[in-house]
């Protein structure tokens, strides 16, 4: 068991699965709140990493984060040094990647919100903030925990992205898929075979937290 | 839709027929609603808050209006128990020693004593409503004078007698804090009852605006000979 890989690749899925709360939890309630020019192109973008080829996605940001380009040079600049085949590259490509696994459980769920829930509240004097923090988040919280076990497991598993921006550097990019990746190609099954059931165990705990917790989401009818 | 009125008195009725335009009317008070044209303020002896004005581009959003509503169904908080959602209200305009007081006083005036830590669920359709009349009360009494407490079909599904002791406590307590109420009925009874000042409306339009025996003396008549009638198919 690569112990190296494996702390680096939860290291890679709790910081993603932060920075993508942060950024998906407004963005989802942008988008489910139905107000606002540009929800289509929006939910397409975001949605995109869904149908991309994990290899397009790799090369792509490769090409972005590095000095060929005005964004690559820009981050160069200000984080001192390139981001491609670093650490702080794989986290902003499973950033991207996992996208729209953050966001769209949770625009499910709160597009499932009654709207009469948040016009009690706003009727009531409170702030948009208010609103969505003591009422419609509580709400929510399943979808919440949905959206973080979807962003954390996909990312452990992430495995085009990876490579093609973080290449295979023991203890800075190589994570547990691809040293699984290298042990097959080193027909070293036995390790390869203990690596893989830590992917599954991985994936199975995940399904097992989301679907053994009750809802108490209110959907359907106001009460 | 075409309105236009003065709340003058404590306690003002929008009644009408469903589908008059009473609701929408309200949600247009309440801010929920953009006018294609008009204008709501509150008038105070030091001036006017201005909450919609569509000739200066004016439309303040819900909770910056000086307005609370109970919408026509409870929606209540489901994940909160009954004095939480009491205290919902509240909490948006008091600091925290005032704002218990305030729900103190409100748990007692509607009768919420033994359901104070139920949540939502647990309550009937009629234990629900007074949750939420108390709820949107203590919103306005804790925003102050001049607030406008907007109820849309507050009794419904409230026994008679307790239909009259909420009418009283809302009377009661927002009437000396200067917290003027207008709500919607269809019900001819309710609407003497509230002793109020009544707007009727119909199709959208107000077609008259007066005492209650003035307004509605159609309507009572109307009421009043169905009962006849029906008494006497019974004997």
């Amino acid at each position: 068991m690569d112990l190296e890989a494996l702390w680096l690749t939860l290291r890679l899925a709790i910081g993603t699965t932060a920075i993508l709360l942060v950024i998906a939890l407004p963005l989802a309630w942008w988008i489910a709140s139905g107000r606002g020019a540009g929800r289509a192109l929006v939910q397409a973008v975001v949605a995109l990493p869904l149908v991309l080829p994990p290899t397009v996605l790799g090369f792509y940001l490769l090409v972005m984060l590095g000095p060929l380009s005005a964004p690559g040079r820009l981050l160069i600049r200000v984080v001192g040094h390139p981001l491609a085949f670093s650490f702080a590259g794989l986290l902003v490509g499973s950033v991207i990647y996992s996208l729209p696994f953050a966001v769209q459980p949770l625009v499910a769920g709160f597009s499932a919100v009654e709207r009469g829930y948040v016009e009690a509240a706003e009727g009531l004097g409170a702030s948009p903030w208010r609103t969505f923090r003591s009422v419609v988040l509580p709400l929510t919280h399943a979808s919440l925990l949905t959206s973080a076990v979807l962003t954390f497991t996909h990312t452990v598993g992430e495995f085009g992205v990876v490579l093609m921006l973080g290449g295979n550097i023991p203890g800075a990019t190589q994570t547990l898929s691809i040293s699984l990746y290298d042990k097959v190609q080193e027909f070293n099954y036995a390790a390869a075979n203990r690596t893989a059931l830590v992917l599954v165990a991985v994936s199975l705990a995940a399904l097992l937290v989301i679907y053994s917790r009750r809802s108490a989401t209110a959907r359907g009818e106001l009460v | 839709m075409d309105v236009a009125f003065t709340l003058r008195e404590p306690w003002t009725v929008l009644f009408g027929p469903s589908g008059s335009g009473k609701t929408t009317a309200l949600r247009v008070i309440a801010g929920f609603v953009r006018p294609d044209a008009g204008r709501i303020a509150s008038r105070f002896s030091e001036g006017e808050f201005v909450m919609t004005d569509t000739s200066k581009g004016i439309f303040l959003k819900p909770h910056e209006r000086l307005v609370r509503t109970a919408g026509q169904g409870a929606a209540l908080f489901p994940h909160l128990s009954v004095r939480r959602n009491v205290a919902f209200g509240a909490q948006a305009q008091t600091n925290g020693s005032s704002e218990a007081a305030i729900v103190d006083e409100a748990i007692e005036r509607f009768r919420l004593q033994t359901l104070t830590e139920k949540v939502p669920s647990m309550l009937s359709g009629g234990e629900r409503q007074r949750v939420a009349i108390a709820r949107a009360a203590t919103a306005a009494a804790s925003a102050g004078s001049g607030c406008v407490l907007l109820l849309d079909e507050p009794f419904t599904g409230q026994d008679a007698p307790l239909r009259d002791e909420l009418i009283e406590e809302l009377r009661k307590w927002l009437v000396p804090m200067l917290t003027p109420i207008l709500s919607v009925t269809h019900d001819v009874g309710e609407a003497f009852q509230l002793g109020a000042e009544v707007i009727k409306m119909a199709d959208g339009r107000i077609v008259q605006q007066g005492p209650a025996a003035d307004v509605l003396a159609a309507d009572r008549a109307r009421l009043l000979e169905q009962l006849r009638t029906g008494a006497e198919s019974r004997a």
